[in-house]
């Protein structure tokens, strides 16, 4: 049997639930909880169930802490939850999803970056050594 | 004839709120104990069925968690109710007193009995667990994106602690499954246990060991540890060895007589074959049962040596295996002997 609440949401809010990232913690501290909201609820406001928690700050021994109630994300995803785009990157970064298709175009942008960087400052060294010699 | 008073005799039992809380107190490192057996997943039926009717005596490995081992064990470690219901250092509350029949009494005592052979049971001697090394991604274009790695728990509250999904990401691009070390110290974030704390405490170290141990914290130290580790790791597996080692070049064994801790440090030097201090001491406090059942346990497991083979050639009982174990085997043979020699004279002089 389909989920009742989400058919009642499509055709009365027109809306549908999401996993997504809450904000929360103190200035310049971010902290994130993984929540299933309604979608046309505030960011921050009431939601349906919290999934799991995401720290942005590296910790003493430099890791960032992400925990995530597998159990609950595939029941909420089996009854239709849709997730938002730094959801999916995080799931992918985890291994439950691939990963994302930003996630590895940003990795290239980076590295073509990168490689352009270091050919411009060869070619600032080479020039340098023929002004020397 | 005894004058027959109109009332009842009553018995007055000081049975301090103190005693029942520090039950309570301890519950904790009992129900750690219970939930190592769960989380550890041994399944009850198929042990019962492999242990059914083969001991360690027909050639198999011994195993701590065999049954006669345990059996041996537990009656070695005896059942003092004062010390076992020692009262915990804890919040001070005021004593309770309670006014008893002789019967309600007798039953109070039995069922103060089943309570310390709950807080008896002994804590599982596992061996050192194996380093988690297994890659589940090689991502190199991930590489340089990021400076921290990344640890995903899975926080599932029905599965248990042991079959946990923790995976790290590293800066590299890899996805491996995290280490031990990393997974206890995210199961305690996640879950955490009371009593254990996130970094293990410096009273671990092996530098402030010999601190401890001057000031006979022996009992203490192990409970600290049971809270702290994992009983197959290896923190857990080196502070219990150097206490148990320290407790035998002192001498100390009546530190842990009557506490959970004396059958794994039966077990360990049993193992190592060091039991010839814990023979005297028994000996000399008039246990003659138990150092029989120690040197029984001994050749459990060293089916091969000389003195087990003796043993069951002559099919010896009693004291008699003492005397052989210590014609063979034994390293302080001398001592052993003076030991045995006192006694019987203590008994012999006791006699007439």
């Amino acid at each position: 049997m389909v989920h009742l609440t989400s058919l009642l949401l499509k055709h009365y809010h027109k809306g549908h639930v999401v996993i997504r990232l809450a904000l929360s913690g103190c200035s310049n501290r971010p902290f994130y909880r993984i929540v299933a909201a309604f979608n046309k609820r505030a960011r921050d406001s009431k939601y349906l169930e919290q999934l799991g928690s995401y720290d942005p700050l590296p910790n003493n021994c430099n890791e960032k802490l992400v925990s995530l109630n597998i159990e609950k994300i595939k029941y909420w995803i089996g009854n239709g939850a849709h997730t938002t785009k730094p959801v999916d990157k995080l799931f992918g970064l985890a291994g439950f999803f691939p990963l994302h298709p930003m996630t590895i175009t940003n990795a290239e942008r980076r590295r073509k970056e990168l490689d352009s960087r270091i050919a411009t400052e060869q070619e600032n060294t080479d020039a340098h050594e023929q002004d020397t010699n | 004839a005894l004058p027959i008073s109109p009332f009842p005799t009553f018995a007055l039992f000081p049975l301090r709120v103190s005693v029942l809380s520090s039950a309570m107190a301890a519950c904790r490192v009992v129900r750690c104990a219970r939930w190592w057996s769960a989380a550890v997943r041994r399944p009850p039926d198929r042990r019962t069925l492999c242990t059914a009717g083969i001991g360690c005596s027909e050639g198999r490995t011994c195993s701590f968690s065999d049954p006669e081992v345990q059996s041996l064990l537990f009656r070695m470690t005896g059942l003092n109710l004062e010390k076992v219901f020692r009262p915990v250092q804890q919040e001070l509350k005021e004593p309770e007193y309670k006014l008893m029949t002789d019967e309600q009494l007798l039953k109070a005592k039995e069922k103060a009995t089943l309570e310390a052979v709950e807080r008896l049971k002994m804590p599982p001697v596992l061996s050192e667990r194996q380093p988690i090394e297994d890659v589940l991604a090689e991502d190199q274009i991930l590489e340089g994106m990021e400076t921290a790695k990344y640890v995903f728990t899975d926080i599932s509250y029905s599965t248990p602690h042991r079959e946990r999904f923790i995976v790290v990401r590293e800066p590299s691009g890899r996805l491996r499954k995290a280490t031990w070390e990393e997974r206890d110290r995210m199961i305690q974030i996640y879950f955490p246990r009371e009593g254990r704390r996130l970094t293990p405490p410096p009273i671990f170290k092996d530098e402030n060991l010999p601190v401890v141990f001057r000031l006979d914290r022996h009992e203490h130290l192990l409970n600290l540890t049971l809270t702290q580790f994992e009983p197959d790791s290896a923190d857990y597996i080196r502070v219990h060895q150097r206490t148990y080692e320290d407790i035998e070049k002192h001498g100390k064994y009546d530190l842990l007589r009557s506490t959970r801790h004396f059958g794994g440090m039966v077990w360990y030097l049993t193992t190592k074959k060091m039991i010839d201090g814990l023979l005297i001491d028994m000996i000399q406090r008039d246990l003659l049962e138990d150092a029989v059942s120690l040197i029984h346990l001994y050749h459990m497991l060293h089916p091969g040596t000389q003195s087990a083979n003796e043993a069951k050639e002559q099919d010896a009982q009693g004291v008699d295996l003492i005397k052989i174990f210590v014609k063979t085997e034994a390293q302080k043979a001398g001592y052993i002997e003076l030991a045995l020699q006192a006694h019987h004279e203590a008994l012999s002089q006791s006699a007439s």
